[in-house]
């Protein structure tokens, strides 16, 4: 169990550190390839044990945080100084002021400092079988005309290390100095060009970090001087007598992660970097630690005004990350702001704290990561192999590149539609809190999940609309041959959604549930063969594979049938075609962007101030 | 077992639904209308055009829309639960609007934008209703709604009234038939298909008036020929509608869905909870 979890832990940084040295294609390329197959069984064997395992860790590991957490503010008090950002040395001085203090107040304990259960071990597959690919993309995508590649593939692969070993910690000191290294780690990745953009964003994306990072210290202090424990397993254990300010920053500090507005503006900032890091920024890594930690403190927070306000908070980022994704016309963008949403309902779910909310918050981290992996991969072949990045250049991209369009189209089928993954959450969301309408009001959510979720499938069918548009009378779509690595990390996802998307039921009730036993009770969930049965309700296996073999047929069928037709040009009234043909840009939207920021500021204040009971 | 049937005979009895719906709008205008049969006689005549199409996969999408319609209908019917068929109505609605969006024309083209706009309007707002129907009768699934001994109209007026006002905009009647609207966009999204592919569009939207004349049936629960009445009233309510009022804009509609029918059906909701 133990070799298990180190292994989890250091073989990505060891990998990373082995190809940062070797700097030779041949190592960098087979050993990313060979991480995946290494990880994703070791990860899959820690599943497997019996969890969950405290695990003790030897003192001098102890010693060695210490020094690596001051070692890494004064770096970002370094930074600060160089770069010139008055913010980034300001809360890199504070950290160090408060992580002083805490190393002062701070008493020993007994408590293990790693804890692995069933989560964890989640995040380690999720890690492996979509982090990882990623990896492999990049060692293709680096050689199109980009400097450093070896460097870049090390840290997406020593990202993936930071990520498996923040999910483990118990201590949340160290889950603390596990949080700023992810920040450095998207520092890094998003100033990786060097120019001048990339180093703003960059900075930017510090230093609103940092404020997650000066939250969790103050969440510390909070906890020892109230609750005198600072693991998560001794809070789980008294969940009454928990401190409500401790935990309103702690969850302030996920919201700032999980670039929830008004703080959203680093995550939108990370696209100036290579794609792949948006690609593991938005799907295994990263953005997941919110909802992870919302999960973690879910069955103290249940049902208090912190959960409620967090319902209403990050309900209200879902509709209007969607709504704002809609005015956007840059491809990246547009899924960096669904992420946004999304992120937003997970930890809604989470933070409603029942059972079927947490399946269904666990359910969206799973697909939502599958997709977007899979998705800023899409971008990143658009961009390199066929120069687009805005959807003006999407336009016929069904004659350009059919392939690419097709997974693009698959991507967003399941972010919204019957019977994937999301459309899952959403729908035990809406089920779920029906159940308390009888007794409460949480109508608002409701129309959250409604509301939001209908902006998003316009959003995607505004995009692919765009995208479907062909000439008349256009017989055969050129399948343009893609790279092996790019094809390979393509049909990685798609196979990987699609047979997930036919089990989902015994995926559910097999993979998913002892999850949610592990945190809180058993959800009212089985499957019955390949039908879902949530309540009285049913999601039959007809449904369930008659809905997706229509969406199948209407995103893939157009390459393969073709009617042997006598085809016409648009009778189009007669009129003459016009040469270009565009989109909606919704500007009429647009123009309210700084209200709904200047909203969510206020809302973020509540989270914090009520929720927290500072009042 | 009713439901499969009448699944099954979905495009036959919304022909004569269709049928009879142009009877009673010549009426309404003081004209004696065609024939109640003459949406078959249509569908014969544009079943023997000779087959022509822009390209494949505009061709194609005709025909989803018309199979994941009937889908729907038989997910509401069979399938049973309220919830679920509400979802499955987008998948129609994707079909539409990637093959209007897929051909040159700007017509067709800006009656696939349109449409979203429509399923901005009406989508929460379905959510709501299922959820209020939960709410009254403590199940989503249509057999116990059905089996429900009270009358959940009474308890949810303010839905059933903002449901109804919202079936023009889910079967594109004035004044929200702005997709189609047919003096500006020529049909919006059909205006490209032509023979066979079109009468397949024009069966979906058959079935449509099946699957939305459903929801109001169940507001009479266990009292099926109060149902009937409703439907009927809704019916001739929707074709007056249509008849007297004129086309406004899409932002109109949206508003009016948002502003006005979405905190009606809410507030209702949350007087019940209370």
């Amino acid at each position: 169990m133990n070799t298990l979890v180190t292994l989890n832990i250091v073989l990505p940084w060891a990998i990373a550190l082995i190809i940062f040295i070797a700097k030779k294609d041949i190592i960098t390329n087979s050993l990313t390839i060979l991480t995946l197959p290494i990880l994703g069984v070791i990860s899959y064997l820690t599943y497997m044990q019996n969890l969950p395992a405290l695990i003790e860790t030897p003192k001098w590991v102890d010693v060695l945080m210490v020094v690596y957490d001051f070692g890494l503010l004064g770096y970002f008090f370094y930074q600060g100084i160089i770069k010139k950002s008055f913010l980034v040395t300001i809360l890199a001085t504070i950290q160090i002021a408060f992580l002083t203090i805490v190393m002062i107040v701070i008493e020993h304990s007994s408590t293990p400092n790693i804890y692995v259960d069933n989560i964890t071990a989640m995040f380690y597959i999720i890690v492996a079988i979509i982090g990882v690919p990623i990896a492999i993309f990049a060692t293709k995508y680096m050689e199109y005309d980009e400097k450093d590649k070896h460097k870049f593939v090390a840290i997406v692969i020593w990202f993936l290390g930071v990520m498996n070993f923040a999910v483990s910690v118990n201590n949340i000191e160290w889950f603390f100095a596990l949080f700023e290294t992810t920040t450095l780690a998207s520092f890094v990745m998003i100033g990786f060009r060097k120019d001048k953009e990339a180093t703003n964003n960059a900075i930017l994306a510090l230093w609103m970090n940092q404020i997650g990072g000066v939250a969790i210290l103050i969440a510390i202090l909070i906890f020892i001087k109230v609750n005198g424990v600072y693991h998560f397993t001794d809070l789980l254990k008294n969940p009454t007598t928990v401190a409500m300010a401790a935990l309103g920053f702690l969850s302030l500090s996920a919201l700032v992660k999980g670039a929830q507005l008004p703080f959203h503006k680093w995550l939108l900032g990370a696209m100036v970097a290579p794609t792949p890091v948006s690609a593991i920024l938005h799907s295994a890594t990263m953005v997941k630690i919110a909802p992870y930690l919302i999960l973690r403190i879910s069955p103290i927070i249940k049902g208090t005004l912190l959960a409620k306000l967090l319902i209403i908070t990050t309900g209200y980022v879902f509709v209007v990350a969607a709504v704002i994704a809609l005015t956007q016309d840059n491809f990246k963008k547009i899924l960096a702001y669904s992420t946004i949403s999304l992120l937003g309902l997970m930890m809604l779910a989470a933070a409603v704290g029942t059972p079927v909310a947490i399946t269904a918050s666990i359910v969206l981290i799973i697909f939502h990561a599958f997709a977007k992996g899979f998705l800023f991969v899409e971008a990143g072949v658009l961009e390199k192999v066929f120069h687009v990045k805005y959807i003006t250049d999407m336009r016929r991209l069904i004659e350009k590149a059919p392939l690419t369009l097709m997974f693009i189209f698959f991507g967003f089928l399941n972010m919204t539609f019957v019977p994937f993954g999301t459309f899952i959450g959403k729908w035990m969301m809406i089920e779920e809190v029906s159940n308390f309408l009888q007794h409460g009001s949480y109508i608002l959510l409701i129309l959250y999940v409604g509301a939001g979720s209908a902006f998003l499938s316009i959003l995607y069918m505004k995009v692919l609309g765009v995208s479907v548009r062909k000439a008349h009378g256009i017989s055969h779509a050129q399948f343009y041959p893609l790279p092996m690595r790019f094809n390979f990390v393509s049909i990685w996802y798609y196979m990987w959604l699609l047979s997930i998307t036919i089990f989902i039921a015994p995926f559910i009730s097999d993979f998913i549930v002892p999850i949610v036993e592990s945190i809180s009770s058993r959800p009212a969930i089985h499957a019955d063969g390949l039908s879902l049965v949530m309540y009285d309700s049913v999601l039959y296996s007809w449904q369930i594979l008659g809905a997706l073999a229509l969406l199948l047929l209407i995103h893939a069928l157009p390459y393969f049938i073709k009617f042997k037709i006598d085809t016409v040009h648009p009778y189009n009234c007669g009129e003459i075609f016009p040469k270009h043909m565009g989109t909606w840009s919704f500007e009429c939207i647009a123009k309210y962007e700084g209200y709904f920021v200047a909203f969510s500021i206020a809302l973020f204040i509540m989270v914090v101030v009520l929720g927290g009971g500072l009042l | 077992m009713i439901g499969l049937i009448v699944t099954l005979l979905a495009p036959i009895i919304g022909g004569f639904v269709y049928g009879f719906e142009r009877i009673i709008k010549a009426r309404m205008q003081s004209r004696i209308g065609p024939p109640l049969l003459q949406p078959f006689y249509d569908f014969f005549k544009l079943m023997d055009k000779r087959a022509v199409m822009i390209h494949s996969l505009h061709a194609l999408m005709g025909i989803m829309y018309f199979i994941s319609e009937w889908f729907a209908l038989g997910v509401l019917l069979v399938g049973n639960d309220l919830l679920i068929a509400v979802f499955f109505h987008v998948i129609g609605v994707l079909a539409l609007v990637i093959g209007a969006s897929s051909v040159r024309s700007p017509y067709s083209v800006l009656g696939g934008l349109r449409e979203l706009m429509h399923m901005i309007s009406y989508e929460p707002l379905m959510v709501l209703m299922v959820i209020a129907f939960y709410v009254v009768t403590g199940s989503f699934n249509l057999t116990d709604i059905l089996h429900f001994e009270g009358y959940p109209i009474l308890q949810l007026p303010l839905v059933f009234i903002a449901f109804v006002l919202t079936i023009p905009m889910l079967l594109q009647k004035s004044p929200f038939d702005i997709a189609e609207a047919h003096q500006e966009l020529i049909g919006g999204p059909e205006i490209e298909y032509s023979g066979p592919f079109y009468e397949a569009l024009y069966t979906g939207k058959w079935i449509e008036y099946l699957y939305v004349f459903t929801f109001i049936f169940l507001f009479a629960g266990s009292h099926y020929l109060v149902g009937a009445g409703l439907v009927i009233g809704v019916f001739l309510f929707i074709n007056l509608l249509d008849n007297a009022t004129a086309r406004l804009d899409f932002r109109r509609m949206v508003k009016f869905a948002w502003a006005l029918l979405i905190p009606m059906a809410a507030l209702n909701v949350i007087l019940l909870a209370l």
